[in-house]
């Protein structure tokens, strides 16, 4: 008897620091970044970060933005959902509404403290009580030229409306497009109409109750002088994505395009001149006094309910956000993805990269562009997440749509537009 | 009696389950969501009965998407039926060459879809695409066009490119059809003077118009519900010119978040399907498809 | 088959015409598939290659799971065009030939699977899947597949059945033989080639297949070529050479599967249906 009980108590000492040693946790982060070199750089940083902390493996899993708009609530729903999941500004207010979303200010204030995040990104995700994501890396969008075209045709670089005409004009040639802009029903077209808004004095198309305002003067004159503008890029451009306009300046056929970065497209897929890439803020409207542009701040958000998942992912977010990683992950697509932090806007691992080191001039110019940046629906310090379901549909690009294929006037066009977003906003 | 009907059971049952668990229970739990007002998925909606309805057959966007469907199903089919016939004929040709026709005709039908809206668009494009430059130099056009920059030109180049994907397997389901028609009646019919259309018309198409038929009703079926080629190269526009029913369900469900208003548009959409089916079916099986 | 002059040139010119619509867009894609980024978006394109680079099949192979993509196509494509076989030729047996109640009405109900739009089942299936523990499966994937072949599978072999002579089927009858034998040693042999007309159908329908392997499927394991290579694509920029090269590879298998067995499947249609 003694002698059993005695096996008994010996077993289970000896069993207390086998049952100690949990099976590590698994957590894993579903993003959109699914280009092949993306991918294999987020995974190099996984591997490192699951070699130091042996209680935890992560891993990756990316998606196709197309499809994560109905992917994820459903996954979510059923129970299938990730861990952690990057975001967009207006992709947040859709889960936040499901109710997949609990407040990270605590951690967010933690990181803020230790590396100072750029307000901007902040802002985005800072409403109705609580701070629904953590910011991880900006984008935001610029005017790139060729230095060498526009010696040729002896054109400075514009800063206004009526100069940006111009210049496009001059630069329209039979084998060649002034300017490469879009007219699509799809996101890339959003940004572009709001990048020339937003110059043009219609930043807002809240007002501060709430209400939309989007039917406006400027808004009517942003939208007149995009839709002449853009009569001078390739008749495809009604298809247009990101991908379109970077083919048609790496080919020289189009002679100014607005994109978030074009360095990648550009270094591999054209001359990769680094001296003659130049990139300037968007020209704004005659009787505005400042360049804005539009700010795409990317964020993960934190999705577990299981404790020790959420201390998983944060401890992974963490060491993302620490300068010596930091750099690395921007980099995954250099030119690209821009600092959030005021230390990661300073880090080594960010300016040591080849790419980075090569464009360096052009990234600068970037950086400091983005510091005037807006999203339509974040702005003024007011998030309306109403707007979630304005960018989900394309309304600002389908506004233009009316007028370049539809044929409306822009007054007509925009009033429609506002309609539109009433409609969906119920 | 009783032996065939034991038969009847085992042989239909797995595929009938199979039908109703997959199919048929999903469909009525998309009638009962457009009796809810569920917005996102994964929301909870409260009981309304016929409101969506009322909004959704109020509101013009709906006929917009009706009116496109119906002309995209009627262009499909009579671009594919014009392609897939001549393709069926020919084939049934001997000349050199004809065996490596009929197995490699199907190529444009066998490559996913994904990849045919990649190549179609990379090849309309003004990146390097092929197509512009082509028709400049046959001289059709001296500026490149934009083939979806138009309402009616998007629909037109989306028919050309659907029908491209699917007609020869139209092509050789008619072909299939052609080959059980018995020479010995060309033959005969030759023997007696007939020329080669003649023998078409009093022989050939007669015969063929029960598969005829049952194609022409499968083919609308599906066409009706074709959505990734549209939606990839589109996405029903431009300013909504492409926009077909199940791009308009897709986009208020996904989209627009108002998933019941979405499942209100395809139980309409699918009433229309079911009644053209039934008649469809009906006047077919009425031409002697019965023993 | 004599044919006059006049209809040989007829025959000719459809035949070009098809050949060019068929092969050309093809051999652009390919073609464009090995040459340098920079002729690939060059303003004025080539229609023979003025560069060669393997450049974009390396990036392709070396950093993306294609491989992987191809194998869960394969699988979940074999897999349904067995069930859908499996379960339709009965099936289309019993509509044709047994009689039991209801019959004409269930074979019209059938067809009318197709009388509504897919989308809309994607969520409540989507629902019942995540239940049934069957998310992020390959399994999800072929229950769908077969579920949507059935109908029209179920449609064709009835009618290749009613096109089988009624007096070799009144004998194996006569003979007093049960009906499923009668489907295994007579019909069967004699439809053969319409069967696999319709395993053709449905090996496709599941190759393609994009929206519901979209939303299904959540991990990189476990994708199907058509949404793996949407993903691949990459949605901000096009490397456009990436895309040509994954397009060639996309359609190589198929041509690969073809290029064995295509010839019996489609000299056995053709044959006729009967001997």
């Amino acid at each position: 008897m003694r002698r059993s009980l005695t096996t008994l108590l010996t077993s289970a000492a000896l069993l207390l620091p086998v049952s100690a040693w949990a099976a590590p946790v698994e957590i894993t982060l579903w993003h959109m970044e699914q280009p092949p070199h993306r991918v294999e750089r987020i995974q190099q940083l996984m591997d490192e970060f699951n070699a130091a902390h042996p209680d935890i493996v992560v891993s990756q899993e990316p998606q196709n933005w197309g499809e994560i708009y109905a992917k994820a609530p459903a996954a979510l729903s059923a129970g299938a959902g990730p861990d952690m999941l990057f975001a967009i500004p207006d992709f947040t207010p859709i889960l936040k509404d499901i109710g997949a979303l609990t407040s990270v200010a605590d951690f967010v204030t933690e990181l803020d403290k230790k590396h100072d995040f750029l307000d901007s990104a902040l802002e985005s995700y800072t409403y109705d009580g609580g701070v629904w994501a953590v910011p991880l890396y900006n984008m935001s969008m610029n005017l790139w030229y060729r230095k060498s075209v526009f010696a040729e045709a002896g054109l400075e670089v514009p800063t206004t409306w009526a100069d940006w005409k111009a210049a496009a004009e001059k630069l329209s040639s039979d084998q060649t497009y002034g300017i490469g802009l879009p007219a699509n029903k799809q996101l890339y077209t959003d940004q572009t109409v709001y990048s020339v808004m937003a110059n043009g004095g219609a930043t807002e198309i809240y007002d501060e109750n709430g209400k939309l305002r989007f039917d406006n003067p400027q808004t009517v004159a942003a939208y007149e002088f995009y839709a002449d503008l853009q009569k001078l890029s390739p008749p495809d451009n009604t298809s247009w994505t990101w991908g379109e306009a970077e083919s048609c300046f790496a080919s020289k056929s189009c002679g100014m395009i607005l994109q978030f970065s074009v360095i990648s497209s550009y270094d591999t897929q054209a001359e990769g001149d680094a001296n003659d890439l130049g990139v300037a803020a968007i020209p704004h409207a005659e009787g505005e006094s400042q360049h804005n542009t539009i700010a795409y701040p990317n964020a993960v958000m934190m999705l577990s309910t299981d404790e020790a998942k959420r201390k998983a992912s944060e401890k992974f977010v963490s060491f993302l956000l620490e300068p010596e990683n930091y750099g690395r992950f921007l980099n995954m697509e250099p030119g690209l993805f821009m600092p959030v932090t005021a230390d990661g806007a300073e880090a080594e691992s960010f300016w040591n990269d080849a790419t980075v080191q090569k464009y360096r001039s052009q990234i600068e110019t970037v950086i400091a562009n983005s510091g005037n940046g807006k999203l339509f629906g974040f702005t003024s310090g007011r998030v309306f997440p109403a707007i979630a379901a304005i960018s989900a549909q394309n309304i600002l690009a389908e506004t233009l749509q009316a007028i370049v294929v539809g044929g409306k006037t822009a007054a007509e066009a925009v009033s429609d537009g506002q309609a539109r977003m009433n409609e969906v906003s119920e | 009696m009783r032996q065939s009907r034991f038969y009847a059971f085992v042989f239909v049952a797995p595929a009938l389950l199979m039908l109703v668990a997959i199919l048929g229970w999903p469909l009525l739990s998309a009638v009962l969501l457009s009796l809810q007002d569920v917005r996102s998925v994964g929301s909870e909606g409260s009981w309304v009965g016929l409101a969506n309805y009322r909004k959704v057959l109020s509101n013009t966007a709906f006929w917009n998407a009706s009116w496109l469907s119906i002309v995209w199903v009627v262009a499909n089919a009579a671009v594919q039926t014009v392609l897939a016939l001549a393709a069926a004929l020919v084939l049934n040709q001997r000349f050199p060459g004809v065996r490596i026709a009929r197995t490699w005709i199907i190529l444009t039908w066998i490559v996913p879809t994904v990849v045919v809206v990649m190549i179609w668009r990379w090849l309309f494009s003004t990146s390097g695409g092929m197509i512009n430059p082509l028709l400049i130099q046959i001289g059709i056009i001296d500026r490149p066009i934009g083939f979806f920059s138009s309402t009616w030109s998007a629909m037109a180049t989306l028919v050309f490119i659907n029908s491209w994907r699917w007609f020869p397997f139209i092509a050789l389901m008619m072909l299939a059809g052609l080959t059980r028609i018995p020479s010995d009646l060309y033959e005969a019919a030759r023997i007696d003077g007939a020329g080669t259309i003649k023998r078409f018309t009093r022989i050939t198409w007669p015969l063929l118009a029960p598969t005829l038929g049952v194609l022409v009703i499968v083919g609308t079926l599906l066409s009706f519900n074709v959505f990734d080629i549209i939606w990839l190269l589109t996405s029903g526009g431009p300013a909504g010119g492409t926009r077909t029913l199940p791009i308009l369900i897709y986009e208020t469900a996904f989209k627009g978040y108002r998933l019941s208003e979405a499942a209100t548009v395809a139980v309409l959409a699918s009433v229309l399907l079911m009644a053209f089916a039934f008649f469809a079916t009906r006047s077919l099986a009425k031409q002697g498809d019965e023993r | 088959m004599r044919r006059g002059v006049g209809w040989n040139i007829v025959l000719g010119g459809v035949v070009l015409f098809f050949v060019l619509i068929i092969t050309l867009p093809f051999w652009w894609v390919m073609s464009g598939s090995f040459k340098l980024p920079q002729e690939i978006i060059a303003r004025v394109p080539t229609m023979i290659p003025q560069s060669f680079t393997l450049q974009h099949y390396v990036k392709l192979l070396s950093s993306s799971d294609y491989p992987t993509y191809m194998i869960n196509s394969l699988v979940v494509a074999s897999v349904s065009t067995l069930i859908t076989l499996a379960l339709s030729v009965p099936a289309a047996y019993a509509f044709f030939r047994l009689r039991f109640p209801g019959r004409e009405a269930l074979y019209r109900m059938i067809l009318l699977a197709y009388a509504f739009p897919s989308i809309v089942v994607l969520i409540p299936l989507f629902g019942m899947f995540a239940k049934l523990g069957l998310v992020d499966t390959r399994t999800a994937l072929v229950v769908i597949n077969v579920s949507f072949a059935l109908p029209f599978a179920i449609w064709m072999l009835r009618s290749f059945f009613g096109s089988v002579p009624m007096e070799i089927e009144e004998a194996a009858v006569m003979d007093g033989a049960p009906p499923l034998v009668i489907l295994r040693r007579v019909m069967i042999p004699l439809i053969a080639p319409g069967i696999a007309s319709v395993g053709i159908f449905a090996f496709i329908m599941s190759w393609t297949e994009y929206v519901f392997a979209s939303v299904l499927i959540l991990s990189d394991a476990k994708r199907t070529v058509p949404v793996g290579f949407s993903g691949i694509i990459g949605q901000y920029q096009i490397d456009w050479g990436l895309l040509l090269a994954g397009a060639s590879l996309a359609t190589l298998p198929v041509i690969l599967l073809f290029a064995l067995i295509g010839r019996w499947f489609v000299s056995g249609l053709t044959e006729g249906a009967v001997k």
